[in-house]
Order: structure tokens, then C-alpha cells, then sequence
């Protein structure tokens, strides 16, 4: 099946190429996701106020100037898909060209900023999409509704192989009814309350009807800036959309968009510093003193990605829930988040997405107790046990964070033997016990879609949920959420699932990592943003920057 | 006659350049089939699906024996198709193409440079010897030799780019797609540079040591005495009998830098094989690291090749042994 993590999980290269090897053969596995209610998104989320806005943009736009951005992890393996990426420079080259339905803010709070300017989800089981009017293509042909409607088809296309599909898996693909030029009813196979939030993935642009990747059309999108070459591996140059539809007063302001690979973060960061390119992704924690003193401006961006470690709730000797709380409360979360990322990210507790408006922020935040832990050890038998970590150098920090917990349970007189394993993904993988993986940053529901059910979702690494006990209605309440338009009751719904995974769940989350990327201080209007993309989501798709 | 036997070596010696490469074609093969697992499921990772699996080994012709895979590959190789990339899922030979020519015009550059600069300094040392320009000489080359190469790039960068003199070179070598190297040959001088240093130290001091000995020779000595001026002794008479040692370190010099450039390139994120290789190896695109490793072992034996040939001419005693 198609790899859908992956665009989310954005901060890395290796967790990008391995999604690349599964577009390779582009497996019918999408149809799982579909037979699943739904791998949806979470819902619409009613605002979050703290963490964004940040530096204010100083001085006015003005037009004009070529933006190098240079950036790691791509590879021959590029490609330009106004709704696919393999690697992050394809995440780049997506976000000036294509845009989508619905959008993000700074704050990750879903809008109507996008080529939508209704999104009406009221009905269960339908959903009408009204355009904006006036909009074009960059070939001058007017974006419509048979546009969004091949779009969609496009993205659930088992064939494509498309990042969407799953999110999306409850559109009913023959059943998407143009009821005027303008506007889409988009009918659904069940109740889905998240596909507005899909319709805001970065990875579901519009493209014009007749879009393949390898046709005429492949470089035609609406976004503000249209390719106008692109080398895998190499090289890619976009010029601004002149005919670009917003008013003139919000972008974009660069004539040209130049996006350079990088094989190696050090060369990026010299690049940078001798004034060859104008801002990086993912500069090396190591460097960014000597950056700063060279007069180089670091973006920290607040990001939801996570590395947990996983303990699968069916599996020896994890079937105890004292043992899985004692290996909770034996990881010192801070000191794993400053060992691993450096200090760069935030202490987690136990649970994922933390941008979700229905994030449980109240529950206290789980410490180190090693005393707690060996008596819920010794209550349960197992007190100077023994037992294998699972990870791989997939991710970055997988292998730190399993060596770093590793030493922090033998406190406890725990010992934790960690298996570097570089056919992780393989045969073995959802079928440890105890083992490291990756998610990138997602709302709650979704990520309950992907990772927190039994089969056809395809990543349940904790085997959760329990069959009995607190947490045994965990699918009853997902589909509750999933029926729920009003969205205070879908939030209680999803404090009470996130009260089950923090009591009994099989996941240790010690920290959500940040974006840290880097831009000369002659680039003007990034924002400190909640994002999944790097560099403020590319300032936006290379609209709201400027240079000075 | 001689030329006779020239040609007759040179024949001799392509056939066994030939025998070589069909060796190092079976060692590339089969280190490639000895790739942990079976290589279907390990481009596949997580997502396997027997269906799957079929599929891919029959794109990789996995699904014959090994032995006609291997007939299968080396006859597309010498049909000039070396097969698909995996991972960019285009013919091998136009993904490699551009790559190739930029990363042949980077050792040209060095090589270009390198050779009669490290000849003259290593003669000049020979005549001077033990006087200060050859002490100099001596020490600056054996720091130079020990030096990695990233270390001298990585340096060069810091003084000329980053810090020191902020701007002034180019820290890396964009070359936009469709342009050449030699568009914009001020973003070559530190990548040239790097390798120039990597490489002269080693042809100095071999043309050194072979330019005493064939200083200290008895017909030098005679052509001194029939008092011809030191400049014909050592152009007509020292310089050739000194270059036939030198032109085997040269070669191996030469070889070293087609796989050599690998670190250079990506320290200066050079679009060229290096990078290439680096990153089918880090995606297992496994006919992409054949077909370089096969490049770069053919560039070696060619270079042996040439090497062996310019000796000969260089020293006539050797034709006679043909």
C-alpha cells in the first residue's frame, strides 16, 4: 500500500525514500484504507491561539529577486506531482505550484483561505465544495468544477498510487456531482466529519482536468509560482504566476524560485553562509551557533512529528498493563528530548497529535518515577526483566532514542538490549514486541486511521486497541467521531479515546521535534508557524516572503 | 617492426584490459546478488504483497536463473543499455549522461593542472635537491599527502567562502540543469583546487626520486661533460628517462581521482557520479551502482592502459623487449 505517512513526516530523507520504494510498485493496497471507516482527518479544528505568530514581518513586500532555497534528501528519485512527493524537495516544488481546497494556518487551524471559499460539511455523508470564481490555471484555462472532480477521481485512483488515497478513503469516487460550474457535492460511502481536513493536505492539490505527471499538463497548477524546469536530484526553477489570484498586495513577490538538492546538510549550510542560496531546510543542530554568528537567521517552526516507542499491548511481556506503565514511567522525557533532538521540540506525554484542537493538554504530564516503576514491575513478576528495542536508522533519532531509553530503565534494573536492525521494515515489522518508529505531524483522527486500529489500518504497531477493559471501546468511539458534526461533542468523544491510550496504551511519545531550518536576513516574512513543512511552510508556497 | 611490436602489445594488453573487466563484471554482479535477502523485499521493505514481489523481480529479471541474469545484464551492457534506474525509473544511461561528462571535466580540470605543475616541481626539487625550494617542497607534499581530501575542501571553503574571505569563492558548484561545468568555471576553482592538492603531492615526489636517480646516471654525467647547457641535459636527455615512472603514478593518480571525485563532489555538492553513486547506493538502485561500478573499473584499465603505452614510448630499451 501506498506509504501516506511519509509527506506528513517531512523531516527526513530516509523515511521519504522508503516511501519511495513503495510507490515503486504502486500495490492496490489503497483500497484497505477505503474498506476502513475512513482514515480520515481530524476534525475541523476551532482555533488555536498560543505557539504561532512569532517574528513580525519587518519593513514592506516588494517584488522582485530569484529565491535559492537549497534542500536535503532529494535524490534521482525526484519527481514533480502537483499531488505526490517522494522525497522533500519534492514537498518544495509542490507547495509554489499547486494549492489546494482548503488550507492551514499558522496556527494549524483548518480555513477557507484556499481555492475553496465554502466548504460545507454540515450533512453527514456529503460535503459541497464551492469554488472561488475567476480562478486560473497557469495556462490561462479557468479552474472549475470538473477540475476538482478529476482531482479527486485522480487521487483515488488506485493505479496513481497517491499519498490522499487513504485519507480520502471514504469518497465515493463515482458519486461526485457537479451542481454548477463552481460547485462539487462530494458524496460519501459513510459518514466522514474529517475530509474537509483532507481537502487541506498539502499533498491533495487541484490539478486541471486531464493532469498525469508525464503529460502536457504536468507543470500546470494555480499556485504562484509554475515550473519551468526540473532536473531529479538537481535542480528546479518556477517563475511567478502572473496571473496569480489573489490580490496583488499578498504575493508572491519573487520573479523566480530556484530549488537546488543537496546531498549533504554541511555543503547546504556553506552555500548558505557564502551567499549562494538564501535559505535551507533542516541546518545541523551543531551548526546553527556558528550560523547565527555569521548573521544567519534560524526559523525554529513548531512541529508535531513524534518517534514513539512502541510496546505491543498483545505481546510478551507487554500483555501486563503495569509493565507498560512502568516502562512509561521509567523514560525521563526531557532529558531524552534534550539527548536526541537537542532541546529542539517539545516534551510530549504519551499521545499524538498535539495541533488537534481536541488535544487533551489537561491530563498531567507523565514523569520519571523509577520507584513507581519497579514496584509495578515487582507487583507484576518482572522485576529485573530483560527485553529486546527494535529501530532502525530510518528516521533521524530513531537509533538515539532507543539508546537513550535504553540507559535511562537501568535504573530500574531494567535492560533494554537495542537491535539496530536495517531490514526493520521488513517481514518482522508490526510484529514486535518492542520497537522505535516514526509519524510526521497529523490531527488526531487520522492518525487513529493509520496507527491505532486493528487490520486493514495499516500501521498498528502497538496492536492496540485492548479487547477488554478501559480502551475496549476505542472503534465504537472513532466511528462516533467520525458520524459527530458538532465539534465539541466529537472533542469529548476524543478525550475520552486519549484517556484510554494515556491510562493503558502501548505507546511511550517522549518529545514532538521542531523544524529548524535557516535563511539570510535579507528574507523577509517568515513566520514561526505549526507546521508540517519546513521553512513556514516554504513561506507559504514562496507568497508571503520577500526579500529586503 | 617496432611499431609492430607496439601494436602488438597494445593488442595484447586491450585483451587483457578485457579480461579484467569481465572479471570485475562477475565481482560487481555478484556483489550485488549477495545483497542481504533477496533484493525484490528489500526494495520493497513494508509494503511487500506476493503480487508485488513478482512483479518487481521480474523488472530486476530476477525471476531466471542467476547465471542468465547475469547473461541478461552483461549483454545489455555491451549493447550500450544498462538497464532502468529503480529509482528514477529512466534508462540508466541518461540519468548518468550530464552526470558523467561534469565529473569528467572535474579531473580533466585536475589533471590538466595537476600534471605539469607536479612534473616541474618535482624536477626543480631533484635539481635543488636538499636545498631549501626541495625541503619545502618535500614537507608541503608529505602534509598535503596525509590530508584527506574533504579535510583540504572543507578547509579551502572555510577560507575562501564561509569565513575568512566571506564570498569570495563559491562554496559549492551549482550547474543549473542543461548547463555545463565550464559555464561558470569560478565555481570550479575550489573543487579543482581540492583535488589538485589531493593528487600533486604524490606525482611530485615519485618524479623527484626518479629524476635523481636519472640525475646520478652515468650518461647524464657524460652529457654534462660533453658540456651542453643543463637546460638540454635535463629536457633532452633526464627529463624522458624520468617520466616513465612517473607516468604510471600519473595513471593510478588519474584512476583514483574517477572514484576520488565521490568525496570532492560532495563536499561541493557537484552534480557528477560521485553524488550519483552515493544516492543508488542509499536507495539500492542497484543497476545504477552496477553500471558506475563498472565505468570506474573500465577507467582504470584504460588509463592502466595508456599509461603502460606512454612508458614505452618514453623509453626506448622497453620497445625492444616487446
Amino acid at each position: 500500500m501506498v506509504d501516506n505517512r511519509s509527506p506528513e513526516a517531512g523531516a527526513d530523507l530516509d523515511r521519504l525514500s522508503l516511501s519511495r520504494r513503495e510507490l515503486l510498485m504502486g500495490a492496490g493496497g489503497v483500497l484497505l484504507a477505503g474498506g476502513l471507516a475512513a482514515c480520515g482527518s481530524s476534525g475541523s479544528s476551532s482555533g488555536g491561539s498560543s505557539g504561532g505568530g512569532g517574528s513580525a514581518p519587518a519593513g514592506t513586500p516588494k517584488k522582485g529577486g530569484n529565491f535559492r532555497l537549497g534542500v536535503t534528501g532529494g535524490g534521482a528519485s525526484d519527481i514533480v506531482d502537483g499531488q505526490s512527493i517522494v522525497t522533500k524537495p519534492d514537498q518544495a516544488r509542490l507547495i509554489g505550484g499547486w494549492e489546494t481546497l482548503m488550507t492551514y494556518d499558522e496556527d494549524y487551524v483548518l480555513g477557507t483561505d484556499g481555492l475553496a471559499e465554502e466548504v460545507d460539511s454540515s450533512v453527514p455523508g456529503q460535503v459541497d465544495v464551492r469554488l472561488r470564481s475567476g480562478i486560473e490555471f497557469h495556462n490561462g484555462k479557468t479552474l472549475t468544477a470538473d477540475d476538482v472532480i478529476y482531482s479527486i477521481q485522480r487521487i483515488l485512483n488506485p493505479k496513481e498510487g497517491l499519498f490522499g488515497a487513504a485519507g480520502l478513503g471514504s469518497v465515493d469516487p463515482k458519486n461526485l456531482k457537479k451542481m454548477d460550474a463552481n460547485t462539487v457535492r462530494i458524496g460519501l460511502k459513510q459518514p466522514d466529519s474529517t475530509i474537509p481536513d483532507q481537502l487541506g493536505q498539502y499533498f491533495n492539490g487541484i490539478v486541471p482536468e486531464g493532469y498525469e505527471r508525464k503529460n502536457n499538463l504536468k507543470w500546470i497548477g494555480t499556485g504562484p509560482y509554475q515550473i519551468q524546469s526540473f532536473t531529479p536530484g538537481q535542480q528546479s526553477v518556477a517563475v511567478r504566476n502572473k496571473n496569480y489570484w489573489r490580490p496583488a498586495s499578498d504575493g508572491p513577490w519573487f520573479d523566480q524560485v530556484t530549488v537546488t538538492d543537496f546531498a549533504d546538510s554541511a555543503a547546504q549550510v556553506n552555500a548558505l553562509l557564502a551567499g549562494q542560496i538564501d535559505a535551507i531546510t533542516d541546518i545541523p543542530f551543531a551548526q546553527i551557533d556558528t550560523a547565527k554568528a555569521q548573521g544567519i537567521q534560524i526559523l525554529e517552526g513548531h512541529g508535531g512529528g513524534w518517534l514513539p516507542l512502541c510496546m505491543a499491548i498483545d505481546m510478551e511481556p507487554f500483555t501486563d498493563v503495569r509493565v507498560r506503565q512502568a516502562f512509561r514511567l521509567m523514560a525521563d522525557r526531557p532529558a531524552m528530548l534534550e539527548q536526541v533532538l537537542s532541546g529542539h521540540g517539545s516534551v510530549a506525554n504519551d499521545l499524538f497529535a498535539p495541533f488537534d484542537a481536541c488535544y487533551s493538554s489537561d491530563l498531567a504530564q507523565r514523569e520519571q518515577d523509577i520507584e513507581q516503576a519497579k514496584s509495578l514491575l515487582k507487583a507484576a513478576g518482572k522485576d529485573g526483566m530483560t527485553v529486546d528495542l527494535h529501530t532502525t536508522n530510518g528516521a533521524a533519532g530513531m537509533v538515539d532514542s532507543a539508546n537513550v531509553f535504553a540507559a535511562q530503565t537501568k535504573a530500574a534494573g531494567v535492560t533494554v538490549n537495542v537491535k539496530n536492525d536495517p531490514n526493520y521494515y521488513g517481514d518482522q515489522y508490526l510484529k514486535l514486541a518492542f520497537s522505535v518508529d516514526f509519524w510526521g505531524t497529523r490531527g488526531f483522527l487520522p492518525q487513529v486511521g493509520l496507527g491505532m486500529l486493528p487490520p486493514p489500518c495499516p500501521y498498528n504497531e502497538t496492536h492496540w486497541p485492548p479487547k477488554s477493559g478501559e480502551g475496549s471501546n476505542y472503534i465504537d468511539l472513532y466511528n462516533q467521531a467520525l458520524k459527530e458534526t458538532d465539534p465539541t461533542k466529537r472533542c469529548s468523544i476524543i478525550h475520552e479515546m486519549q484517556k484510554a491510550e494515556y491510562d493503558v496504551g502501548g505507546y511511550i511519545i517522549p518529545f514532538f521535534n521542531n523544524l529548524v531550518d535557516a535563511h539570510s536576513a535579507k528574507v523577509q516574512g517568515f513566520k514561526v508557524s505549526k507546521a508540517t513543512l519546513n521553512l513556514d511552510t516554504f513561506g507559504h508556497g514562496y507568497r508571503t516572503i520577500w526579500f529586503t | 617492426m617496432r611499431l609492430g611490436g607496439i601494436a602488438g602489445f597494445v593488442v595484447r594488453r586491450l585483451l587483457l584490459g578485457v579480461l579484467v573487466l569481465f572479471l570485475v563484471s562477475l565481482v560487481v554482479f555478484a556483489a550485488t546478488q549477495a545483497l542481504p535477502g533477496d533484493p525484490a523485499r528489500s526494495i520493497l521493505g513494508r509494503t511487500a504483497t506476493p503480487a508485488s514481489l513478482k512483479a518487481l523481480r521480474e523488472q530486476l529479471g530476477l525471476s531466471g536463473s542467476v547465471f542468465s541474469q547475469y547473461v541478461d545484464w552483461i549483454t545489455g551492457l555491451l549493447h550500450g543499455d544498462a538497464g532502468n534506474s529503480l529509482a528514477a525509473q529512466e534508462p540508466v544511461s541518461d540519468l548518468l549522461g550530464d552526470k558523467v561528462v561534469n565529473s569528467a571535466f572535474l579531473v580533466f580540470c585536475a589533471g590538466i593542472i595537476s600534471i605539469p605543475i607536479s612534473i616541474a616541481i618535482g624536477s626543480y626539487a631533484a635539481l635543488k635537491r636538499d636545498r631549501a625550494f626541495d625541503v619545502t617542497s618535500s614537507v608541503s607534499t608529505l602534509v598535503f599527502a596525509a590530508l584527506p581530501e574533504f579535510v583540504t575542501g572543507i578547509a579551502l571553503v572555510v577560507i575562501f567562502s564561509t569565513n575568512v574571505f566571506t564570498g569570495f569563492l563559491p562554496a559549492i558548484t551549482i550547474i543549473p540543469p542543461g548547463a555545463r561545468p565550464w559555464d561558470d568555471m569560478k565555481a570550479m576553482i575550489l573543487p579543482t583546487a581540492t583535488l589538485v592538492l589531493a593528487v600533486t603531492p604524490y606525482v611530485v615526489r615519485i618524479m623527484r626520486a626518479s629524476m635523481i636517480e636519472v640525475l646520478e646516471s652515468d650518461y647524464v654525467e657524460m652529457a654534462r661533460l660533453k658540456g651542453l647547457p643543463e637546460r638540454t641535459v635535463m629536457i633532452r636527455h633526464a627529463l624522458p628517462n624520468a617520466l616513465g615512472p612517473t607516468f604510471q603514478v600519473i595513471a593510478i593518480n588519474l584512476a583514483y581521482l574517477a572514484g576520488g571525485v565521490i568525496v570532492v563532489e560532495y563536499v561541493f555538492n557537484y552534480a557528477g557520479i560521485g553524488g550519483a553513486l552515493t544516492n543508488a547506493v542509499s536507495t539500492q538502485d542497484i543497476p545504477v551502482v552496477q553500471a558506475l561500478a563498472m565505468l570506474i573499473a573500465a577507467i582504470y584499465v584504460v588509463l592502466n592502459l595508456l599509461a603502460d603505452i606512454a612508458t614505452i614510448l618514453v623509453t626506448p630499451r622497453l620497445r625492444t623487449r616487446l
